[in-house]
């Protein structure tokens, strides 16, 4: 009796204003406010508002079993809050109903998992207890920022008392099992629920590519393809960006359509269902342990962390931010402290990429810099005075030129 | 092929553009005569047949009969009362000749001062035949004990003058009355070579191919020289096919003189990756990174930019150092403007630079700079990443729309600029991920696309019409 398991990203970043050497130690504002506040009224109004009435409907049409995840990172309510208060109230809606999970992630959407514990756990617990206050519920599940996950990250996750966790099903991981079955980490007992990305990303990233000899995507045939699982799986992880609905795949390449056709066409299969991730791990049982020797993402071809710090740029500013958590503890300023973790948002040092070719396309779409070396400059700038002018932390002496 | 200047006597990038194009041209098997206005001697050109305008055969069969511009389709307007803001080509030289004389020869700590060694050349320069005049020079606050203070020459902003015209068409001549070969195609490159290209086009009936690698509006801003212009305009409507470095030419071209865009290709340029000459860097007589502008320092080149955001650097990095090598009609004013910044002591001058000099700076450089208020092409910034320098180019330039791994900036957003010269400075990372990736840009850019373009342009023609010469509507 197999499932599908939906779940959906919900992230915006707080971009950076544009920061030059010459405002270092003069102007301590980094976030461009406008330019947040345009960017979330657009994809608030082209996905989030669209699939959410979508999403209201679905779950009416298919009482009790129309059901699905949410992860919603810190900051993107924090601006939903700020720039679309009707955005947020719809989200509140969707979750009211009782359909929905809500996971948990970091508050900031940030790389700590890989950098700092206490940082990682800070923030994960900054992230429950907002999404305790803005949606009554408690996240059971969680996902990492990009699903960034390996056996270490487990351990800490297990700690914060999560009873599951998302992953991605990479394939040299998996090493010839099934993505579509429960698993757990070693030692520790946490469930693992894993993302199958060859239909996650049909839908995601191939709906409307002309170029893909399946075009075009029709809910009969993808059903089609879910039914395959059929005895060979208990549940078919379909994770991915919420902005997919409306935003990566506009309303006219018909993927509002798709998505209305969908859960109709696989129920009338009547062994299939959907389920919430924290259904799953008490419906289905553990297939085996599952070790993530390497640090997975779900991000690019290498399915790793180097869309993040994979060149010598976003490396070093990961270190200078990194290296400034003590003294930003010490000070204690809730103001600054915020402006920390919002530097921390992973988006800032995927702009800072330089894997141009094949998945530097996508790359290119989600910045909003001309270029890798310019979202460099930038980061270090406001990095630059954040430390010194803000923290008054001295900087090293100069790299001396070669 | 038609051309005005050849490796090593070059005046600018026309030249390193010919050798660069002819070179992969020929290696696709194309068999070139290129004929230039004089041949020195010292042209290291083997794929070509390179022809003397001014060889004997060639002198005496033009006889005594002159070619008139009118027969050409060209056009005179007018003649502007004011003049080009720049030196003709003669002049230009006999300057760079006394510059390097002046250079070489200065010893004394005090003709070492860059403004010193400038008024020492523009002093043997009038000497050359310079007219001294103006004062703009001789309002730099320079140090006391410096040069000689009672000739205070100027670069005079003469038109080209009347032996510049004369030589395009001198050239023109020799060419119509005496140049006979097997050619298929006519190619003629920048508008020194247009009427030439018309005549010998006229008197073939092949096609002809103008190649654009830069206006007069684009070197000259609103001072262009109406005569220029005509020249441009004859040779662009008289062309089958027209060539230019970059769509910020293309379109130019099209805005300026109503040549339909579809009969215009452009074709981008591309250098040649020379062997990194790390050797330099040992003799180096600076500490401090190098910031290199490399150019004529005129009004299209933002020279005053590039001065107003590196005192902005100044500031940030102590120790930087900033080379504007070139010359050019407002380098007295930026001296000046150097000057009265109080950034003596970090500004060099080393005046123009011949080819191997060029190679030198480019590996001293730590960044290479190029603020150009309107470039059609820009190939130095290839040429600097060619060497493996990170670059910065104004969004005015075509090379802006070519390279992706450069850092952008509008001339006028001086402080943009300087935060980009300060990062690159500042951080290794930034440096070493540019050049990384600059390389292979390069290299993808080379000339080999360039001839493979030009290729199609010439394949186009055979199978045309052929030639439709003079078809202008009243253009003249």
């Amino acid at each position: 009796m197999p499932a599908v398991c939906f779940y959906f990203q919900v992230h915006q970043p707080f971009r950076l204003r544009g920061y030059r050497a010459g405002d270092i130690g003069k102007d301590h504002d980094y976030f461009d406010e406008g330019q947040n506040a345009a960017i979330l009224r657009k994809v608030v109004n082209k996905s989030y508002l669209p699939a959410n009435r979508k999403m209201m409907d679905l779950i009416r049409r298919h009482p009790g079993q129309f059901r699905f995840a949410f992860s919603l990172s810190g900051v993107v309510v924090e601006q939903m809050h700020a720039y679309a208060p009707e955005a947020l109230a719809s989200f509140q809606e969707l979750v009211a109903t009782g359909a929905v999970e809500i996971l948990g992630e970091t508050y900031f959407h940030s790389l700590a998992s890989l950098y700092e514990d206490e940082e990682f756990v800070l923030q994960v617990r900054a992230h429950s207890d907002f999404m305790q206050a803005t949606f009554g519920v408690s996240p059971r599940v969680f996902r990492n920022t990009e699903l960034i996950y390996d056996d270490r990250i487990a351990g800490l996750v297990k700690n914060m008392g999560f009873d599951a966790l998302l992953a991605e099903g990479a394939d040299d991981v998996l090493a010839g099992r099934s993505p579509n079955f429960v698993y757990q980490a070693p030692n520790n007992g946490l469930k693992i629920l894993l993302k199958n990305y060859r239909l996650s990303d049909d839908v995601a990233f191939r709906f409307s590519n002309g170029a893909w000899p399946e075009y075009p995507l029709t809910a009969d045939k993808y059903v089609n393809w879910l039914r395959r699982v059929e005895g060979a799986g208990d549940l078919v992880g379909l994770f991915m960006d919420y902005e997919t609905f409306g935003e990566h795949q506009w309303a006219e390449t018909g993927i509002f359509d798709f998505l209305d056709d969908l859960p109709g066409k696989l129920l009338r299969h009547k062994q299939w269902s959907f389920t919430t991730p924290s259904e799953a791990i008490t419906r289905f049982k553990s297939a085996g342990v599952l070790s993530f020797p390497r640090t997975v993402s779900w991000a690019d071809s290498e399915r790793d962390v180097s869309a993040w710090r994979g060149n010598n740029m976003q490396q070093l500013a990961l270190e200078r931010l990194y290296a400034l958590s003590d003294a930003v503890r010490r000070r204690d300023d809730p103001y600054l402290s915020d402006a920390w973790r919002r530097l921390q948002t992973s988006d800032h040092f995927y702009y800072m990429c330089t894997k141009w070719f094949a998945d530097g396309d996508v790359h290119a779409y989600f910045s909003p810099y001309e270029s890798p070396y310019e979202a460099f400059i930038n980061a270090m700038n406001v990095i630059e005075d954040f430390q010194i002018a803000v923290l008054g932390v001295p900087r090293e002496p100069l790299p001396i030129a070669s | 092929m038609l051309g005005w200047e050849y490796p090593p006597h070059v005046s600018g990038g026309l030249g390193t553009a010919c050798r660069g194009l002819t070179v992969a041209l020929a290696q696709q098997g194309v068999e070139i005569d290129f004929v230039l206005p004089k041949i020195y001697g010292e042209e290291n050109a083997a794929h070509l047949r390179l022809v003397d305008a001014a060889a004997p055969e060639l002198v005496a069969r033009q006889g005594t009969g002159r070619l008139n511009f009118a027969q050409l389709g060209v056009e005179f307007h007018e003649v502007p009362a004011l003049l080009a803001p720049y030196m003709n080509a003669e002049q230009y030289r006999e300057v760079l000749h006394a510059l390097e004389t002046a250079m070489s020869t200065a010893s004394t700590a005090a003709s070492d001062h860059p403004i010193a060694k400038l008024k020492a050349a523009l002093a043997s320069a009038s000497v050359a035949g310079l007219t001294p005049s103006g004062s703009a020079l001789a309002a730099l606050p320079i140090t006391p004990d410096t040069g000689p203070s009672d000739v205070t020459p100027q670069f005079v902003p003469d038109q080209y003058a009347g032996d510049l015209f004369a030589e395009v068409e001198r050239y023109a001549s020799r060419l119509a009355s005496g140049l006979s070969g097997d050619w298929q195609v006519i190619h003629a490159h920048d508008w020194m070579t247009f009427p030439a290209g018309i005549a010998l086009a006229q008197r073939t009936g092949l096609p002809l191919v103008v190649h654009v690698h830069s206006l007069e509006q684009d070197r000259s801003g609103s001072g262009c020289d109406q005569r220029i212009v005509a020249i441009e305009h004859a040779g662009l409507w008289a062309a089958s096919k027209v060539i230019a470095v970059s769509h910020y030419t293309r379109n130019m071209i099209h805005r300026l003189h109503g040549v339909p865009l579809e009969k215009i290709e452009v074709v981008h340029n591309g250098v040649s990756v020379p062997q990194a000459v790390e050797a330099y860097r040992k003799d180096a007589q600076w500490t401090g990174p190098v910031v290199l502008f490399l150019g004529r320092i005129t009004l299209q080149k933002g020279p005053d930019y590039f001065v107003a955001a590196a005192a902005r650097v100044a500031k940030l990095i102590d120790d930087a150092v900033f080379v504007m090598a070139g010359v050019g009609d407002m380098l007295p004013q930026v001296m000046a403007q150097v000057e009265s910044l109080g950034l003596s002591s970090r500004f060099f001058f080393p005046g123009f630079l011949n080819a191997e000099e060029v190679e030198r700076m480019y590996c001293l450089a730590d960044v290479y700079v190029m603020p150009s208020v309107s470039e059609p092409f820009g190939i130095t910034a290839l040429e600097a990443m060619s060497y493996n320098k990170p670059v910065i180019v104004s969004r005015q330039s075509g090379v802006a729309e070519l390279v992706r791994h450069a850092l952008k900036v509008d001339f006028w957003d001086i402080d943009q600029l300087a935060s980009q010269i300060v990062a690159v400075l500042r951080y290794p990372e930034l440096r070493q991920a540019m050049i990384a990736s600059a390389g292979d840009e390069v290299r993808r850019v080379h000339w080999d696309a360039a001839a493979q373009t030009v290729m199609g342009v010439y394949q186009g023609l055979s199978a045309g019409a052929g030639a439709r010469v003079g078809d202008s509507p009243g253009g003249g």
